[in-house]
């Protein structure tokens, strides 16, 4: 029965070949520094999972946005547990994804073949910045605002353009429903789109041209 | 790179992947651990440490000193450094876009700018000494970053020096050291380059320890805000008692002010009535709190109007109006104001009196009211402020609080009332005055242990 169903699906989905070309592929001898990248697929999955939670609940406007977060933290069966992992999360993640960086910048991983995985990944790294900042904004508590006017008006500090890029940012000369509204827009939509779409991309690099070896000297 | 490169590193990847491991199940393994691992972690996060709540965002607010997540600390502090600097540090954008953007953008185009295709870090000396000194002036950033740049007063500031040495003086030095060295000594360079990293960094921990220990002691941080709903209400309630029972009275059913200067005889509707409270909603009310009524004589009591309060101080208001006045709400069980206090056992300022003033006296007697400048903000000003003071004194019943608060007004020498009956409106609960009966009898202790020390002995029962 079982082994019916098994073939019927490798038929269709090629499973035989999905395991050939995805698991059962040679590594050099690993590390656990090597960890480092799939940790931090793992938290972006898991950030992903409780902020799909989290937006059942918040309201994004400055009325209710802070009293939606106190009913989470303190009314809703488990959402101080979904917060509370998605808040500690963002900083893990920021973290996990840094010394990744790190870790590829030391054993010099980004050379030759590698050099594409590097360029997207400094672009993950910046993404994951991003949704800090925004994310950071959508409580509506007092650090919240004052940071967000603060790292709006340095973002508005550039020659030229600061100005526009201020108002891109806020939405108009302040911080206000409409800057909110966007930062939760930015943090939801359009910055989880382009990390998923850079992850996929990641992945397929790595996949492609394996895992690095640790470097000996004769590298 | 050539063509031969290329296959040489291709030979040395399949001879490392020959004496390798599979993907499945060994990589994965390790993959799975460490995931876990972190999971585990951020449930005990969120579990034991859980996510603290600063209090709602007020606009008015502008005292409110902004700080970023953690891990923009040290670009926050790299930027009050910079701005230190004479002359430059006043181009603020060197700072904020040019200084961030160019180390963005080195690091984006790593691969292209370290050409050589050596791995070994033996061989990379210059890229990774550049990388621990940047991460370790990141580190040393961060640690300091609460630590205020300036001063503001004249005089020697040991942790401001300290902090700029150390943050901005040391890498930047070091970081040109390291460049000039690897462009004119080339490969000799190493040694010099790894010293530089290791003395650089060094001086970098150390300043930053001489900034934390010379750093001058920041004042706690403010009370929890109150997140629970019967918090909310309490907080609610003491400020209404501070900001509003002047004109409204405790229980909000003053229709006629009295003894309000300025506005005696003004009438007004009582707030805890129906027509108050079923017809204006919880926002409007927010607003009529913020904005005030200046045609009815209401002052503005919001922050961005010239009052004092915050958002948040307003929200709790109107919480508590709503749960103490509108019977369609129920009140949930409060913490009582102050413990019950069992037979012989004595008050103390901190438990009991603080909450006691708090709530029935500090509204008229704090600075700028008419209250023979007798304020009740401390315990030394209770004991000490006043114009006709001191107003208490230990095991003294005659003391001018506890006859005013029994309903004896104070006379002067031609038998014109001096200092009426305290509080004006409504005399104190007998409970209450019995608590300060007691404290005032017991010799006025500041703090729990004081009180439970002179406890053991019970006292005589007061009259009321």
């Amino acid at each position: 029965m079982w082994q019916k169903l098994y073939t019927w699906l490798d038929e269709r989905l090629g499973l035989g070949d999905m395991y050939a070309n995805l698991l059962d592929r040679p590594e050099p001898k690993g590390n656990w520094w090597n960890t480092l990248g799939s940790a931090s697929l793992f938290l972006f999955i898991l950030q992903g999972a409780t902020g799909i939670f989290l937006t059942v609940y918040y309201t994004p406007s400055p009325d209710h946005a802070y009293d939606s977060i106190t009913y989470i933290m303190n009314d809703v069966a488990f959402g101080w547990l979904i917060r509370g992992i998605h808040h500690w999360g963002a900083s893990l993640m920021v973290l996990v994804v840094f010394i990744h960086m790190v870790r590829v910048f030391v054993t010099a991983s980004y050379k030759y073949p590698r050099e594409l995985t590097w360029l997207i990944g400094v672009g993950l790294l910046l993404l994951t910045l991003g949704m800090g900042f925004t994310g950071y904004l959508l409580p509506w508590h007092q650090m919240a605002y004052w940071a967000t006017t603060v790292g709006t008006q340095i973002a508005g500090s550039v020659p030229f353009l600061g100005e526009f890029i201020l108002k891109a940012l806020r939405g108009g000369p302040d911080l206000s429903a409409l800057t909110l509204q966007r930062f939760f827009s930015a943090h939801i939509w359009m910055l989880p789109a382009l990390l998923a779409g850079l992850i996929g991309v990641h992945l397929y690099l790595i996949i492609r041209h394996g895992e690095s070896h640790f470097p000996d000297e004769e590298d | 790179m050539n063509e031969e490169t290329k296959k040489t590193i291709s030979e040395k990847y399949e001879r490392e992947l020959q004496k390798g491991e599979r993907f499945w199940p060994d990589s994965i393994f390790k993959d799975v651990v460490v995931s876990l691992g972190l999971f585990v972690l951020l449930l005990l996060l969120a579990t034991f440490v859980g996510v603290h709540t600063p209090p709602k965002a007020d606009p008015s607010d502008t005292s409110y000193i902004p700080r970023p997540e953690w891990y923009f600390l040290f670009l926050f502090k790299f930027l009050a450094l910079y701005g230190q600097i004479p002359v430059l540090g006043k181009i603020e954008f060197i700072a904020t876009v040019i200084i961030p953007g160019a180390a963005i953008l080195v690091l984006t185009l790593l691969p292209f700018i370290e050409k050589s295709p050596y791995r070994h870090y033996g061989k990379r000396v210059l890229p990774i000494s550049v990388m621990a000194l940047f991460i370790v002036s990141m580190v040393t950033l961060t640690m300091i970053a609460d630590i205020p740049t300036t001063s503001g007063t004249d005089g020697v500031y040991v942790a401001g020096i300290a902090q700029t040495i150390g943050g901005l003086v040391v890498p930047g030095l070091a970081f040109l050291g390291l460049f000039i060295m690897a462009f004119t000594l080339k490969q000799k360079a190493k040694k010099g380059m790894i010293w530089t990293t290791v003395i650089a960094s060094v001086l970098m921990v150390v300043f930053t320890g001489l900034t934390l220990v010379y750093a001058p002691t920041v004042e706690a941080e403010a009370a929890e805000v109150p997140v629970t709903l019967p918090d909310q209400i309490t907080a609610g309630q003491d400020l209404y008692s501070v900001h509003c029972v002047e004109c409204h009275g405790d229980d909000g059913s003053v229709s006629v002010i009295e003894g309000v200067e300025g506005l005696e005889g003004e009438e007004l509707t009582p707030i805890n009535s129906r027509d108050v409270l079923y017809t204006i909603t919880d926002s409007a009310m927010q607003e009529v709190i913020a904005y005030g009524r200046p045609t009815a004589g209401m002052n503005p009591f919001g922050k961005a109007y010239g009052g004092e309060l915050t958002r948040s101080e307003i929200d709790y208001i109107v919480t508590f109006m709503r749960y103490a006045w509108d019977d369609r709400f129920e009140m949930p069980p409060v913490k009582p104001l102050y413990p019950a206090l069992a037979e012989g056992e004595v008050p103390s300022y901190d438990v009991h009196i603080a909450p006691i003033v708090k709530r029935y006296c500090i509204s008229c007697h704090r600075a700028g009211k008419e209250n023979n400048n007798y304020l009740m903000g401390t315990y030394d000003e209770i004991l000490h402020s006043g114009d006709n003071g001191p107003n208490v004194a230990a095991g003294d019943p005659e003391s001018i609080l506890l006859l005013t608060i029994q309903g004896t007004p104070i006379l002067d020498d031609n038998g014109d009332e001096l200092i009426g009956t305290m509080p004006p409106n409504k005399q104190l609960k007998a409970d209450i005055i019995d608590v300060f009966l007691r404290w005032v009898m017991a010799g006025m202790p500041q703090t729990a242990e004081e009180a439970a020390a002179l406890s053991t002995a019970p006292l005589p029962t007061p009259t009321p």
